[in-house]
């Protein structure tokens, strides 16, 4: 019985244990910096949470742990700037703008998908609203801390974003015509456009009877001050830069229109997530100054998906637009360098490019791009060592480092499993474990995982 | 306000014996004497011998050398143990229309997902609600109780004198009262109204906003800052009405103000370690008075528990698997395995931490399971005088009425629960129940409906000859059991094994149930009795995990 006290959660246990560390020194390996190239039998060191020094022959202090990296790749942790992952509820999908709803209320650390995530070298994940609403809810940026509690995943100083989507999703294309039930509004691409419009004009009066308060109420302190509203706040800060917006959308005219609407108000647009048709105004989205956010090669799955090719990352990428290859999806997820690589195959994008989609790009797309994406000198020490090139289907991650802090070993890994099949046996035998003679049906076999968890209409199970 | 009788209590307190005029009434005998007793004061030390009277519905006397009193009837406690009368610190009691199976929501003892479900039916309504249902915070369980009823009655059986009750559903569900289990009016069952707000987090299930738990925190917190705001407009009104637009009235939010001024306590279910967090993190936020209802992982935030000095009303409906063993079901996940193990720790780790707390039945089907799963905790880490003191003294300071009720002493309402042997021994049974200084039927309601087990020549308790057929023959096994109301104990020898029997029930209806382990083809497995009984017989069916299923006959001699 202590032996279970002691095993808080699944596989998180080195986890806590490896907090105490903060010396790691990786010797000889190849190290794939993605802003100073790729630098071959070199050391890394890890020192309080930091990437202390990059270069050959370090030295570390004597208490430091030693990792021989000869033959392995070292590469900053994946950032994946589009997930569903360890969220209880995705979509609020009962109005179209819910600006007023956060992700971060509703995070589950004990998310299995975490731990595999990193598995696959991932470190950060930006954590969206689903895109039942033209404006969704607000997004939560998180390191990858599995074991640790939900305050420390909050990823320090990210910029706060929300989502908003676009197209068939938000007019609810896929919801059946029921006799008697009032379709929600919008059901258009005019209506989604109508709707944010509407929003931001709202936000723009909010925002003018708080200023107009905060001038009167010095002269008059007995002013009651107007109504705080949760979902034009956010919706305020858009406006006043101090939030990203991350747009789900699919087809031209639609990013063409949100930049339109974007410039009435005079705010930015911080990515277009999916953007399969941004190959057709990459220009336009680059003069805006926005990002992309997309999938390697995932479309025709609805119709608005049909136009969609391969090249899209390399032809943005060389419009200037910052490209980044994302998930949506707990599956896709763990595999997000082998989304990069496609890239090199589809469109000749060079390695160091091909890299950013998943390390520096994304943290341009969060506003986290000083702390990580990279391995220089400073930055978080958030990284993975490879055990082969991250490009090559065959490499797999021998051990996932945030801040400096050790989340995912493979050998430990592997030999805890015998305990834990024998933990397993014993709990299976405890009173409370047995099923009944006679019960409920037992559950039915997982679904696979979604491939674009946006368009999910129910919460995860 | 709260209508807390204490003044009366302090009246009576002074008047102690003069007769009540509110309570004369109710019934024309009002003093008894228990004598030669075992007293569990949970104040004090345990008197071994003594009397306990009780006069006008308090306690009047208690101690070693207390004498009855000449006008009292004597009860003879010899071989008794009087103790506090037991409290139920979450339940749905006494609400009309009680939903059939498990009372949904409630105590949250259930899982999130089952709590989910069963709250589908709709919530209370207020009239004129600027809010939907759901999300009316003004909802008074006050309004809607009605006495009586079977539930009440095995409630009362298992030795529960007091329980808070509260609405079924909600995210705003209401505001609950403290009941005793006994009173023929709702007037006469309350002891204190409103004692806190509830709080579920149950989305509404209409197709309206909030409709994941996403929005109900949004909302959550949107209806605290109205009521903030529509607070402080009826100030600025009320200082000077001539001369200042009269704000719009709203019951909604006015309901909220004595709690986001931390005067009225919320109670929020929350069972596992992420959901305390959040309630823990949406108190925090708006400095609220927090109590957690359910609590089954709140072992794992004893600290943030203690330190922001939250109590926790605990649910003894302990989780279990429900779903049977079928090959093709996937594992179920190590982290559910160790939940369930653990929570029978949670009450014991939650004392060493120094986090108050009291125990609920948790929307449980069959109230047998408080004591044995009260047991269970105990066998689990916790002392057996923190788990008396969890049904007792905890529950009434958690819930306002230390000076009233949970321990025995003078001037306190007399509810106590007798017991014939210790009360966490398993083969202890409810002798007495007073409520509000009255004996209490302990049986279930008769009529002329089917045949009631435990009733005078149908109890089940005896020696039983089992013919178990399990399709190799018959087989003959001994089965001697003991009933205390729809709990049934006992134990079976023979050639299937020797062993306890589990999860024993008996239904007034005549259906009998019963758990043990047999040894079957070289192997131990748990099989399920389900009979009925008629005629001094026992027939019914034998279902065993993993084997044909099989019939048996019990009989005993007449």
């Amino acid at each position: 019985m202590k032996r279970l006290i002691v095993f808080l959660t699944i596989l998180g246990t080195f986890a806590l244990t490896a907090h105490a560390q903060t010396e790691t020194l990786i010797r000889n390996a190849t190290v794939l910096t993605v802003t100073q190239g790729t630098l071959q039998n070199t050391d890394v060191l890890l020192r309080n949470g930091k990437i202390a020094a990059v270069g050959k022959n370090l030295k570390a202090s004597a208490n430091a742990r030693v990792i021989d990296g000869t033959g392995k790749f070292v590469m900053p942790g994946i950032i994946d700037c589009h997930s569903h992952s360890m969220l209880d509820t995705i979509n609020e999908g009962t109005l179209a703008v819910t600006s007023m709803v956060r992700t971060q209320d509703v995070l589950n650390t004990t998310d299995v998908d975490l731990y595999r995530e990193l598995a696959g070298g991932v470190t950060t994940l930006n954590l969206l609203h689903g895109s039942a609403n033209p404006i969704g809810g607000l997004n939560t940026v998180v390191k990858i801390k599995y074991g640790r509690p939900a305050s420390e995943f909050l990823f320090p100083g990210a910029m706060p974003g929300i989502k908003f989507a676009l197209g068939e999703n938000v007019k609810r294309s896929s919801q059946p015509n029921l006799p008697g039930v009032t379709r929600r509004y919008p059901n258009t691409r005019m209506g989604v456009e109508e709707t944010i419009r509407d929003a931001f004009t709202r936000a723009r009066d909010y925002k003018r009877t708080w200023d107009e308060y905060r001038e009167a109420v010095k002269k008059d302190k007995n002013l009651m001050p107007p109504r705080r509203d949760l979902q034009l706040e956010p919706l305020v800060e858009i406006l006043e830069g101090k939030r990203y917006v991350h747009a789900h959308c699919y087809i031209a005219s639609e990013i063409l229109m949100l930049i339109s609407i974007a410039d009435e108000f005079g705010f930015k647009i911080k990515t277009f997530q999916h953007v399969l048709e941004g190959y057709k105004v990459a220009k336009e989205i680059a003069a805006h100054g926005a990002g992309a956010s997309i999938f390697a090669d995932s479309w025709g799955y609805k119709i608005e998906a049909y136009d969609a090719i391969p090249y899209n990352a390399a032809i943005m990428t060389r419009a200037g637009v910052v490209v980044s290859m994302n998930s949506d999806s707990d599956e896709r997820a763990r595999r997000l360098n082998i989304e990069a690589a496609k890239a090199m195959h589809w469109g000749d994008l060079t390695e160091e490019q091909a890299l950013k989609l998943v390390t520096l790009n994304p943290a341009i797309q969060l506003g986290i791009q000083e702390r990580v994406g990279s391995i220089e000198v400073g930055k978080d020490a958030d990284i993975a060592i490879w055990n082969g090139h991250p490009f090559s289907v065959y490499a797999r991650v021998d051990t996932t480092f945030i801040d400096g802090d050790v989340y995912f070993d493979r050998e430990k890994d592997l030999a805890r499993r015998p305990e834990l099949a024998k933990e397993r046996a014993t709990l299976e035998q405890a009173e409370p474990n047995k099923p009944p003679a006679r019960g409920q049906s037992p559950q039915t076999p997982r679904r696979r995982p979604s491939s674009h968890e946006d368009d999910a209409e129910v919460e995860k199970p | 306000m709260p209508k807390v009788r204490s003044r009366l209590l302090v009246a009576s307190l002074l008047l102690l014996f003069v007769v009540n005029p509110l309570n004369a009434q109710r019934s024309a005998i009002d003093t008894y004497a228990i004598t030669n007793a075992r007293i569990v004061t949970v104040s004090g030390p345990v008197i071994e011998r003594g009397t306990v009277v009780i006069r006008n519905g308090l306690i009047a006397a208690a101690g070693a050398n207390v004498s009855a009193p000449s006008d009292a009837r004597v009860i003879d406690g010899a071989g008794l143990t009087v103790y506090p009368g037991l409290i139920d610190s979450y339940t749905n009691l006494a609400l009309p229309e009680a939903a059939p199976g498990p009372s949904p929501g409630g105590g949250g003892g259930g899982g999130f997902l089952l709590q989910q479900l069963q709250q589908q039916q709709r919530p209370p309504s207020g009239p004129n609600s600027t809010q939907p249902a759901g999300l009316q915070p003004e909802v008074m369980i006050e309004d809607v109780i009605r006495p009586g009823g079977t539930e009440i009655e095995s409630w009362r059986s298992a030795g529960v004198t007091t329980a808070l009750t509260s609405p079924r559903s909600g995210i705003w569900m209401g505001q609950s009262a403290l009941i005793n289990l006994s009173g023929d009016t709702p007037q006469q069952m309350i002891v204190r109204s409103p004692v806190a707000m509830h709080v579920g987090f149950t989305p509404l299930r209409t197709g309206t906003y909030p409709g994941t738990l996403m929005g109900v925190f949004s909302t959550l917190r949107q209806m605290m800052l109205d009521s903030q705001r529509y607070r402080d407009a009826m100030q600025i009104y009320e200082r000077n009405p001539r001369g200042t637009r009269r704000p719009d009235t709203d019951r909604s939010l006015a309901a909220l103000i004595p709690v986001i001024d931390g005067r009225m306590p919320v109670v929020m279910i929350a069972n596992s370690e992420r959901e305390i967090n959040r309630a823990l993190d949406l108190a925090s936020e708006f400095k609220l008075k927090l109590i957690i209802a359910g609590g089954q992982d709140a072992d794992k935030v004893a600290d943030r528990l203690a330190k922001q000095d939250v109590p926790v009303l605990l649910s003894l409906n302990l989780p279990r698997r429900t779903t049977a063993a079928l090959p093709e079901a996937d594992p179920e996940p190590l982290r559910v395995l160790r939940e369930r193990v653990q929570a029978q720790q949670t009450a014991g780790k939650l004392a060493k931490a120094g986090v108050r707390f009291g125990f609920q039945s948790g929307s449980m089907t069959n109230i047998s399971d408080l004591m044995s799963n009260a047991n269970k905790t105990i066998e689990n880490g916790l002392q057996p005088l923190d788990a008396l003191r969890a049904f007792t003294i905890w529950p009434a300071e958690i819930l306002g009425v230390k000076d009233q009720l949970g321990s025995i002493e003078v001037g306190k309402i007399a509810n106590l629960t007798v017991t014939r042997g210790d009360l966490f021994d398993r083969n202890s049974r409810i002798a007495h129940v007073f409520i509000d200084g009255r004996p209490v039927d302990l049986r279930p309601a008769t009529g002329g409906g089917p045949m009631i087990i435990g009733q005078g020549r149908n109890t089940l308790a005896g020696s039983w000859t089992v013919i178990v057929n399990l399709g190799q023959g018959d087989r003959t096994i001994s089965l001697t059991l003991q009933q205390e109301g729809e709990r049934i104990t006992g134990s079976i020898s023979g050639p299937l094994g020797a062993g306890e029997i589990s999860n024993g029930s008996a239904s007034n209806t005549g259906e009998v149930r019963f758990t043990m382990s047999v040894n079957v083809e070289g192997q131990t497995k748990e099989a399920t009795f389900t009979g009925n009984l008629a005629n001094n017989q026992i027939r019914g069916n034998v279902t065993i995990v993993g084997s044909a299923p099989g019939t048996f006959t019990a009989t005993r001699p007449n």
